[in-house]
């Protein structure tokens, strides 16, 4: 299944789960920043250098590094 | 004192209604116990506490828990009267996922909350308009809109929250403690109530976006980076040169005039070598601490820095850091202290350890007076282009990027040691990217302001001391017989086999170990040695002195290369040794890193 790492600039996904080996914090986190199942995202760009991931999520931008955007299962919108 | 408390989210403008409503009267203090800043004012007859800002009561960084442990302590103190939750007006669903947190967590302890619906100004001038009774009906609790920057509603919101703060005291609130929160619940509700009564996403974000296309590309991105760098180490010789020339003018003035009014004599020497020649010629470099500061508050309160960090990441990650590491190290570039704390936001234990551990390797603004000095005296004042390229401003950017090199290259080693093993607890890179905004220029200026204050009052006192004791030892037990028959050269020669190798007499001795207690010491040091050695009286000339002295350009720039690396600072390492809770670890630290930067210096001299 798609991660959100997979996601292309200017794409928008939809959240569908978040893997279960992450961190229960960061977990709910990403809840609380809308990385939620069936909530849509927003894949601004790939990072510069190939590093983080930039993504539009409800009002805010934030970037997030493959180790975490790769445990977070999206389909497209 | 009755307190007020106020809390939100960071980037939403909290900062600013403070300076508002305290009107710039407020100190800094810290947390008993931990480190923090906590900025507090005197609003009506209530202390107005700022704490730190924090995205969500369910914490993920160092900062973070600190910053929620002492929100629930103030909740729990009698004498807090009100909570005002600072909201961002442009993004309401971030902000109330924090604001709703925040007002049950104030029910549970009975305590009364007011939301201060900020930055209402850019809501109006994107043409759309929030309902702000509905919006305090559907959340409970009073809202008043407003806006920190334009004062559109400041004055009626001071006069509520006033009225507020009496109420709650006058009245006893449900203090029975609840059962813990289900943060999920607020975390829907934000979303609804976002939804009803926010701006659509694509408007806040369009500006931002458009920024961000040229800011983080691959090559404007990285040009732009590498411009912004270059151009704040360019600026700290460029900007500051007429004022540290007017500082030095004017110290010059002071000393022949006020030894005119003396007249010859032991309290001349001690006035002109001693105090202006000591003290005086460390308060030259001031002017760039403030130029410094300022460059890298615009760049914070602008946003750029968070992009840098993000920028950062990718190469900082091969080197076993996290893009946040990027934060704490341009910071350090002031001061060391406020960035071994800065290192708190790094979500990585085990990252966060390794920053604070090569912190120290930036070249904070105590070595500018060091750097400053020896750079006049080993380097030509030549300028290309202009004048905007200055080969001692390009010798500047050169020391500073010697610090960063050997600060990475430490990291990676760190890194693959065990002393930093514990991969387990390591948590992800996950950075809000805040909007771009013009900095705010009044709560600058007098963040400038106190940094210029701190670094004098911090190292002024020890440098008189040290200036003192020197000139002392070096005065007596007769001025007449030179400065080598004094007790300052007897002790100075003892020392000299230590200081030899490295190209180096007796004096430079002297002023290296004298600023183990603060870097700056070493140009008073020198200020006062050279001086009693009457080579000249006028403090201006010490570079000119030490030229002629006839420091060769190998042992001068061993000696810059030795203060790039050492960790000569005590206030320094007690910071490190309360953040990283090892004695052990930071005694290693100073004993390597003195070893390093004695070895470099060696070869310096015995090489260039």
């Amino acid at each position: 299944m798609m991660s959100l790492w997979d996601t292309a600039g200017g794409q928008t996904v939809t959240v569908t789960t978040l893997d279960a080996g992450l961190d229960q914090a960061v977990s709910s986190r990403l809840r609380e920043m809308g990385l939620d199942n069936g909530l849509p995202v927003l894949c601004l760009r790939r990072g510069p250098f190939n590093g983080a991931l930039v993504v539009a999520i409800a009002d805010c931008v934030y970037s997030l590094e493959q180790k975490v955007a790769s445990k977070i299962r999206v389909k497209p919108l | 004192m009755k307190r007020i408390i106020l809390v939100g989210k960071p980037n939403s403008g909290k900062s600013l209604l403070f300076n508002q409503l305290t009107g710039l009267r407020q100190k800094v203090a810290n947390f008993p116990g931990v480190t923090v800043e906590l900025k507090s004012g005197r609003f009506d007859q209530y202390q107005l506490v700022d704490f730190p800002g924090a995205y969500s009561m369910s914490t993920l960084t160092r900062d973070e828990d600190i910053a929620v442990e002492k929100i629930n302590q103030a909740l729990l103190d009698q004498d807090t009267s009100l909570i005002i939750c600072n909201l961002d007006a442009t993004r309401l669903q971030s902000s109330l996922m924090f604001g709703m947190q925040m007002q049950a967590l104030a029910h549970q302890y009975g305590k009364a909350l007011v939301f201060a619906l900020n930055m209402i100004d850019e809501v109006t001038r994107f043409g759309h308009q929030i309902d702000v009774a509905g919006l305090s009906r559907d959340l409970g609790a009073p809202v008043f809109a407003l806006s920190a920057k334009t004062l559109d509603g400041i004055a009626e919101f001071k006069t509520a929250v006033i009225q507020l703060a009496a109420e709650a005291d006058s009245s006893n609130l449900n203090t029975v403690a609840l059962p813990p929160l289900d943060y999920s619940v607020q975390v829907k509700q934000s979303r609804l109530l976002a939804t009803q009564y926010g701006m659509p996403s694509s408007v806040v974000l369009k500006k931002q976006n458009a920024i961000d296309a040229f800011m983080l590309n691959n090559v404007s991105g990285g040009i732009a980076f590498l411009l912004v760098m270059f151009l704040l180490f360019q600026s700290i010789f460029t900007f500051a040169t007429p004022l540290m020339d007017a500082v030095e003018n004017a110290i010059g003035v002071s000393a022949s005039f006020i030894t005119d009014l003396t007249g010859p004599g032991m309290l001349a020497d001690f006035l002109n070598d001693a105090l202006f020649g000591g003290l005086g010629s460390f308060l030259v470099f001031v002017p760039q601490i403030m130029v410094l500061t300022l460059i890298i508050g615009v760049l914070e309160d602008s946003g750029y820095l968070a992009r840098a960090a993000l920028i950062c990441h990718r190469p900082l990650s091969y080197f076993g850091l996290s893009g946040r590491s990027f934060i704490p190290y341009l910071s350090a570039h002031a001061c060391a202290i406020p960035a071994i704390l800065a290192a708190r936001t790094i979500e990585s234990p085990r990252k966060r350890l390794i920053t604070m551990l090569t912190v120290p390797l930036m070249s904070c603004s105590a070595r500018l007076p060091v750097y400053a000095l020896l750079v006049a005296v080993l380097i030509p004042d030549t300028r290309y282009l202009g004048g905007i390229v200055n080969l001692q401003g390009v010798a500047f950017f050169g020391l500073y990027l010697f610090g960063i090199v050997t600060a990475l290259l430490v990291s990676l080693l760190l890194s693959r040691s065990a002393v930093t093993d514990n991969e387990k607890s390591d948590m992800p890179f996950i950075l809000e990217l805040p909007s771009y905004r013009f900095p705010h220029w009044k709560p600058l200026i007098h963040r400038v302001l106190s940094s210029a204050k701190q670094f004098i009052y911090r190292a002024g006192p020890v440098i008189f001391a040290v200036s003192l004791g020197i000139w002392l030892l070096g005065y007596f037990p007769t001025s007449a017989g030179g400065l080598e028959d004094s007790y300052l050269g007897v002790i100075g020669q003892w020392i000299e086999p230590i200081f030899e190798p490295l190209g180096l007499d007796w004096r430079y001795g002297v002023a290296i170990l004298m600023s183990f207690l603060a870097r700056e010491v070493f140009v008073g040091a020198l200020g006062t040695l050279f001086g009693i050695d009457g080579a000249d009286e006028n403090i201006a000339g010490l570079a000119a002195n030490i030229q002629a002295d006839g420091l060769t350009f190998g042992a001068g720039m061993g000696i810059l290369l030795f203060y790039v690396v050492a960790l000569q600072c005590v206030a320094t390492v007690a910071t490190l040794k309360a953040e990283t809770g090892s004695a052990r670890l930071v005694g290693a630290l100073v004993f390597g890193y003195g070893m390093l930067a004695y070895l470099l210096a060696m070869l310096c001299a015995q090489f260039l």
